[in-house]
């Protein structure tokens, strides 16, 4: 029996001295026994568990410490991607729709032509704050946009120093600006908040497409609709990109990464929003309409422009006894 | 034209508070984001490191904007370079 178990235990040693000879010839062709991505493999557990990977510093800035963080991928991947369809989507599909608005509908004329006689629409105040903001908005849009296509666009143009001097200035007029635009449209909505409130006649205007469609021009007081929209969404817009924008003015003062991620999701979406919506109203304002760059050129609006396209205001206008006013040079005709 | 001309100046004139403004409220990156223990200088953030940042003055904000109207007298052109 002491045999046999003595055999036994010979048999397994050799068995046991068998496999170990068999396998380290195959452990000796691996180029190196550490395990080049198991590193990597802690990494990914770690992000996946903990949803970060952070260690210890010793400087005060503790967001230094985080190295990995989920949400910082989908940021990049909305900065990098995303924004740029949106934005190309939005501001090249608008031209486009403007474009061909244009060549089906035409300028927008003055029906019976102009008549030479003026009423005031805009004073100089209002044409003055309307001016400040769109200046600053010019400003800021273009910068802004530097901010989000430049890199695909400008710097291919023109090279990484010229594209670098340039958008360090474009992101200090950028910062600067605001401030006139911001303070613009407060100004704008302490002095037309009240004629832009919507009124049963807007419904109106609605339902009849504001006269874009068709010849029918559906009634309107200083304001119309489609004007009062935009008033508000102006209004709301620049409230969304201001507050957003503080957060990117002060970077961590007010919240943390995951924070300054969603402000500058926010502030980008509105600025897209906001660009389209300046080059409708651009167009409406010059090339769509005729007559109706002279409400915010000089202030005066011809008579017959006014009765079109806002009868209630005409109506109201001369019912306080403010009458339009003869062309320069006109001579009075006497009474019949 | 003239409410033009004149929404011209104003944005002019409250971009520059809005400068003043930004600069007595922000603080420098270089400060902002270190320890005074590990600061050698709050002029650290010259982008060529040990080259001649000595030499060279810290840029005003509004010297950054106008980048390319010239250099303080006597500083090399590095340093306008490594800012």
């Amino acid at each position: 029996m002491v045999m046999v178990c003595a055999r036994i235990r010979l048999f397994a040693v050799a068995i046991a001295l068998l496999v170990l000879a068999t396998a380290a010839p195959v452990a000796a062709q691996q180029p190196n026994s550490v395990d080049p991505n198991a590193d990597a493999v802690k990494e990914q557990q770690l992000l996946q568990q903990l949803h970060r990977i952070q260690g210890l510093g010793s400087i005060p800035d503790t967001k230094s410490y985080v190295i990995e963080q989920p949400m910082g991928r989908v940021w990049r991947l909305f900065h990098e991607v995303f924004l740029h369809w949106i934005g190309g989507v939005v501001i090249l599909g608008l031209i486009a729709l403007l474009l061909v608005f244009y060549l089906v509908r035409g300028v927008i004329r003055i029906e019976g032509g102009r008549s030479g006689r003026t009423i005031l629409r805009f004073n100089s105040f209002e044409r003055f704050t309307h001016w400040t903001i769109a200046v600053s908005f010019v400003i800021l849009a273009v910068t802004g946009l530097n901010i989000t296509f430049g890199k695909k666009l400008l710097l291919p143009l023109i090279g990484p120093d010229l594209f670098s001097q340039w958008s360090l200035m474009a992101k200090y007029a950028h910062d600067y600006s605001s401030f006139p635009f911001v303070i613009g449209v407060f100004v704008l909505f302490l002095l037309w908040a009240k004629e832009n409130l919507f009124t049963k006649v807007d419904i109106e205007w609605f339902k009849e497409g504001g006269g874009m469609v068709g010849h029918k021009h559906p009634p309107a007081g200083k304001f119309n609709g489609g004007q009062k929209a935009l008033f508000w969404l102006v209004v709301l817009g620049t409230i969304g990109v201001a507050a957003s924008g503080a957060f990117l003015l002060f970077p961590f003062y007010l919240t943390n990464i995951l924070g300054m991620q969603i402000a500058q999701v926010i502030h980008a979406l509105i600025a897209i929003a906001f660009v389209g919506l300046i080059i409708a109203h651009i167009y409406i304002g010059t090339l769509g309409m005729e007559g109706g760059f002279d409400a915010m050129g000089t202030g005066e609006v011809d008579i017959n422009w006014a009765k079109q396209h806002h009868p209630l205001w005409v109506d109201q206008v001369v019912g306080q006894g403010r009458a339009a006013t003869p062309p320069a040079g006109a001579t009075p005709t006497p009474a019949e | 034209m003239r409410a033009f001309l004149v929404a011209c100046l104003a944005f002019v004139v409250i971009g520059a508070a809005g400068y003043f403004l930004l600069a007595s409220v922000q603080e420098p990156s270089g400060v902002a984001f270190t320890t005074s223990g590990a600061r050698i200088s709050p002029d650290w953030s010259w982008r060529s490191v040990g080259s001649r940042a000595g030499e060279c003055d810290a840029r005003k904000s509004w010297q950054w904007v106008f980048v390319d109207f010239g250099k303080p007298e006597g500083e090399s052109a590095t340093c306008s370079i490594s800012q």
